[in-house]
């Protein structure tokens, strides 16, 4: 008991809090110059979505907790020592209320770490969708096409085949469909080669190609995976095998039991519950400048048998059922007045999209509650010296 | 008709290639032959330069006074605003511009191209007899080397921006200048020279037999060309008279410049639908290209025309500079455009910033007696009274700059210098007139002579206006009034709390008010005030700026170097709140860390976009570098040697107590340190 009593008031010290206030401090110092060197997608995953990493000083190696485990002790810390256990009275109101803003802008970090889904939606003016893309992660899908015409899709995220990486086997099935599909490695950014008679490839050629690694593009959107993959029929023991490679515009078609089906490896893909129709996209300069002044595209959303025109500027995202569309970017950035656009547009589903807005309220009702209390009293005691 | 028109694209798309090589290179299709001009006798009459002054103009992307336009284009080549002739005289920037404009040879020989690096110029083997290392330089002086200026300038912009040398940036940095010198002077060589009509019997019966014509009097008479091209397309015979007709078309178009700087004719439509002004270049294309030609323009062209003609006779010349002008206002004016142009020339004519300067160093000089009669009550009202005239001069600044850009207090990197010494230096005085104790005086002069003088160099560093057209995400009234100014607060109140920490350790240090127990602790007091009111706004601001964020890109944080300064802030800031809670740390301790505070914040305000990363770098900080680092080790200098001092001073005072003490009994255990303050 008396251990367990110790240990709570160790995680609700204000000792403990110092210390992993500045703890965060150092580490978004060191993600912040970091950046330099590494692009932001790679300092985000070592510094602030881990749990622990080290960080090389020169040839020094120094452990030191992410950025996430930092803010999940912190958490607690805040529940137990600043909520919980603080002393409660007139003075303290203001503290309390400051302290829950911060536990609950915690929450919406959580939140959004483990609950969001992100992408990108890029569309030529005139087109029309009901999925975006996501800027990071992969998919295995193993398509069919339907005699009613549809398409029927069987994925496979990343969290799958992932650990396929080191040559790891991963066997891949469902109980759709008449094969396995192996994933003998999977390359997080490659290109495919042909195999030329002056060299050794470094992994299996197939049909004359391999993929060859490349190192991690600073910007992970640059990134585009391979995976060498094997499609096995248990009925009659047939192996084929394959190279998928991210950036090929048709799947790898195969007859698997009298039925064809198409394999490809994708960027994730989720469904919209609306269908969007990009319009227009308008891109407006400052006067005899170059410079930008406003991106808006207009677009049509179509939900169910209703449609309604929407649009979306810097500033001005659309929101419905629990999506954000924001503008984000266009192109083609070589063409010329009157050509044809394409507007890109960020998705975001965020349940705790509006979170910060309470927790900012919060937070200023309980500070300016604290320190105006604290400056009233000051002011009083000043006077009263003057006087 | 088709293909006059395409004969101007033509004609008008090679004279855009760089101006200035072609200014020199007599065989490029952009050069204007002319013999060398008139100088100016006289000075530039009042009334004349009050009229230029006033004259709006489209640069940046915004209409602007004229004052404004020739203001910064002399900092950005000569990094001031004033300039001495070889013969001795100052000419302010509007005096320089009308210069360069009508009496083009004499403002040739002015030294204004800056140079810091005298290498730079041997670089292109330019001259460099009787110069210092860092001087300026004529375009006459220029002029021989063009070529090689603009070769090795060429050659050093394929290099990296960041990975160019000093003398590289220089080279590129004067081909630039030189540029946009050249481009600039052109705006009035159309009404420089007559064209001469040549010999065709079409022409010479479109133009009632003069051989010589003005280039306004040529777009008059655009429909009557036309006309002529369509009888020369029919009758084959009359072929021999395409080429006069091409070959004064062809002068016409070499008299105009296209680019980007300095457009002059307001359209007569209104604005939403042609945004953009004109330049003669576009007045020429809308008459050719059949979108039409206004009378307004016609005559406008005829006023600089007769201005031109008018050079030696002043008053001539002011009256038809007069017309032009109110042509120029009255369209402007048509289109919602004009306004705020005369406010801003109040603005700048009336140098309140300058004056809110002086006050402060007044008021700084005033605080040093001060210090040496503490009693003086004159002396203390003196300096109450300079620092309040100050801290009203730089509110009426921004509260002018609001007005006139119709935008919240801060938009720029520029506006913040501003802000962050305006809110600081009246938080300090709020503070002086509660407590009344000269401390917080001394902090706000400190902090306003301090603050204005780093606008003024950042101004002169980033060279460009102030007031400019943003970029489409900072385009938002109500961010940059919620988020951009709460975090600006945040700054100028940490920056305070930096700045009464440092008096703290200073006092400390000297020994000064030693006898005075109550100094020391008030000035804590205020630094905790200072650091309180900063957290709010600093919490609150990057709260905001996420929210912001999240209304833009679609993410409240993105661990972006400027969210990270922000974040590392408001970090700090609830440390030393912490530690001074937790009793960690007292009064000392807390000077210590709100100091480190200060260059804390310093990094996410100016440190961040040196970094060269993010979404954040909007601002021009190259130059910042070394003011930067100064204040880093200077601030961390200083608490190097307080800690020393402070940890001898401790020693000491624990050997005398361990003396003092009777043997036998045990050193009674220290206090855990309960809440200081």
């Amino acid at each position: 008991m008396k251990f367990i009593d110790a240990f709570v008031k160790g995680l609700s010290s204000i000792w403990l809090s110092i210390t992993l206030v500045s703890l965060l401090a150092l580490l978004t110092w060191l993600g912040t110059l970091e950046q330099v060197h590494t692009g932001l997608f790679e300092v985000q995953k070592k510094y602030f979505e881990s749990l622990f990493l080290v960080h090389q000083v020169g040839p020094l190696p120094i452990p030191l907790p992410g950025a996430t485990l930092v803010m999940a002790v912190l958490f607690v810390n805040l529940i137990l020592g600043g909520i919980l256990r603080m002393r409660k009275g007139a003075s303290t109101y203001g503290i309390l209320i400051t302290h829950l803003g911060i536990a609950f802008l915690l929450v919406a970090g959580f939140v959004k770490a483990y609950f969001s889904v992100d992408g990108h939606l890029t569309l030529f003016e005139g087109e029309r969708a009901n999925t975006f893309e996501s800027y990071h992660h992969w998919e295995i899908v193993v398509l069919e096409k339907l005699p009613d015409g549809k398409l029927r899709e069987a994925v496979a995220p990343e969290g799958r085949f992932l650990k396929s990486e080191d040559g790891t086997r991963v066997v891949l099935d469902s109980a759709e469909l008449p094969f396995q599909l192996e994933v003998t490695r999977f390359l997080p950014n490659c290109r495919v080669m042909p195999k030329g008679p002056m060299f050794e490839a470094p992994l299996p050629v197939i049909d004359g190609f391999f993929l060859r690694g490349e190192p991690k593009a600073k910007e992970n959107e640059q990134n585009i995976a391979g995976a060498y993959v094997a499609l096995l029929e248990p009925k009659t023991g047939v192996r084929r095998e394959a190279i998928l490679w991210g950036a090929t515009s048709s799947p790898w078609t195969v007859e698997a039991d009298g039925r064809t089906f198409g394999v490809e490896l994708r960027r994730s893909q989720y469904l919209l519950p609306f269908v969007l129709r990009m319009d227009d996209f308008k891109k407006e300069d400052h006067p005899r400048m170059t410079m930008a002044k406003s991106f808006s595209s207009d677009v049509t959303v179509y939900e169910g048998s209703t449609s309604r025109p929407v649009k979306i500027e810097m500033n001005e995202p659309l929101r419905s059922q629990g999506l954000v569309l924001y503008q984000s970017s266009w192109g083609p950035s070589n063409a010329r007045p009157g050509d044809r656009l394409f507007s890109t547009l960020a998705v975001v589903r965020n349940p705790a999209d509006q979170y910060p807005l309470y927790a900012c309220i919060v937070i200023a009702i309980g500070l300016l509650l604290h320190f105006g209390t604290k400056l009233r009293r000051y002011i009083r005691s000043e006077v009263r010296e003057a006087a | 008709m088709k293909r006059l028109i395409s004969v101007l694209c033509v004609l008008l798309a090679l004279c855009w290639a760089p101006a200035a090589a072609a200014q020199h290179d007599h065989n490029a299709p952009g050069h204007v032959p002319h013999e060398a001009g008139p100088m100016r006798a006289a000075p530039w009459p009042k009334d004349l330069i009050e009229l230029a002054e006033g004259l709006p103009v489209q640069d940046g992307g915004r209409v602007k006074p004229f004052h404004t336009f020739a203001g910064f284009s002399m900092l950005r080549l000569s990094g001031k605003r004033s300039l001495t002739t070889p013969a001795g005289d100052r000419l302010t920037p509007t005096e320089w511009m009308l210069d360069l404009l009508f009496f083009p040879d004499q403002a040739h020989t002015y030294e204004v191209f800056r140079v810091d690096d005298i290498a730079a110029v041997r670089e292109f083997g330019g001259p460099t007899d009787g110069k210092q290392k860092r001087d300026r330089w004529s375009f006459n002086e220029l002029a021989p080397h063009m070529t090689q200026l603009f070769e090795r300038a060429q050659s050093y912009l394929a290099i990296d921006e960041k990975q160019r040398d000093t003398v590289q940036t220089q080279v590129v940095m004067l081909a630039h200048n030189v540029d946009e010198y050249v481009r600039v002077s052109r705006k009035t060589s159309f009404a420089q020279v007559k064209l001469p009509v040549g010999a065709s019997a079409g022409l010479s019966q479109v133009f009632g037999g003069r051989e010589q014509i003005h280039f306004s009097e040529l777009i008059a008479k655009v429909d009557d060309l036309r006309k002529l091209q369509e009888e020369i397309d029919r009758d084959p015979a009359r072929s021999g008279e395409q080429e006069p007709l091409n070959s004064l078309l062809q002068r016409a178009v070499d008299l105009v410049e296209s680019s980007e700087a300095l457009a002059m004719f307001p359209p007569i439509t209104d604005a939403t639908a042609k945004p953009a002004w004109l330049t003669p270049s576009d007045v020429l294309m809308g008459a050719f290209s059949g979108e039409g030609r206004a009378e307004e323009h016609l005559s406008m062209l005829g006023d600089l025309e007769r201005a031109m003609e008018a050079r030696g006779d002043m008053p001539a010349m002011t009256l038809a500079l007069a017309s032009f002008s109110g042509r120029a206002k009255q369209l402007a004016d048509r289109r919602g455009e004009y306004e705020k142009v005369p406010l801003e020339l109040v603005y700048y004519k009336s140098k309140l910033l300058d004056y809110s300067h002086y006050a402060f160093v007044l008021g700084f000089l005033l605080v040093a007696f001060l210090w040496l009669k503490p009693s003086s009550k004159l002396l203390y009202r003196a300096t109450a009274l300079s620092a309040v005239t100050a801290v009203a001069c730089i509110t009426a600044t921004i509260v002018l700059r609001c007005v006139i850009r119709e935008r919240p207090p801060v938009s720029t990197l520029y506006e913040t210098l501003l802000f962050v010494t305006a809110v600081g230096t009246l938080s300090g005085l709020i503070m002086e007139w509660i407590n009344k104790k000269k401390l917080a005086l001394s902090a706000v002069v400190v902090l306003g002579t301090l603050g204005i003088f780093l606008a003024n160099r950042y101004e002169a560093l980033d060279k460009r206006d102030t007031m400019p057209e943003l970029v489409a995400v900072l385009d938002t009234n109500f961010w940059l009034a919620t988020h951009v100014t709460a975090i600006t607060i945040g700054y100028s109140a940490g920056m305070l709390a930096a700045l009464l920490a440092n008096v703290y350790l200073i006092s400390k240090l000297f020994g000064i008010k030693k006898d005075d127990p109550t100094h020391l602790k008030s000035l804590s007091r205020m630094t905790y005030g200072a650091l309180a009111f900063g957290l709010i706004f600093s919490v609150v601001g990057t709260i905001l700026g996420g929210i912001w964020a999240n209304e833009s890109w679609g993410r409240f944080w993105g661990w972006d170097p400027k969210e990270n300064g922000a974040l590392l802030i408001c970090l700090s800031q609830i440390a030393i709140l912490h530690l001074r809670m937790g009793g960690y740390l007292r009064d000392f301790g807390i000077a210590m860390a709100t100091a480190f505070g200060g260059t804390v914040i310093a990094f996410s305000w100016f440190g961040v976009n040196l970094l060269g990363v993010g979404l954040h770098s909007y601002g021009f900080t190259s130059g910042i570098h070394t003011a930067l680092w100064s204040y880093y080790i200077g601030q961390w200098g200083l608490m190097a040697i307080c800690g020393v001092r402070h940890m001898i001073e401790n020693a000491r005072k624990e050997a005398l107590e361990a003396q003092a003490r009777p043997k036998e009994q045990f050193a009674p255990a220290r206090a855990a340190g309960g809440r200081a303050g």
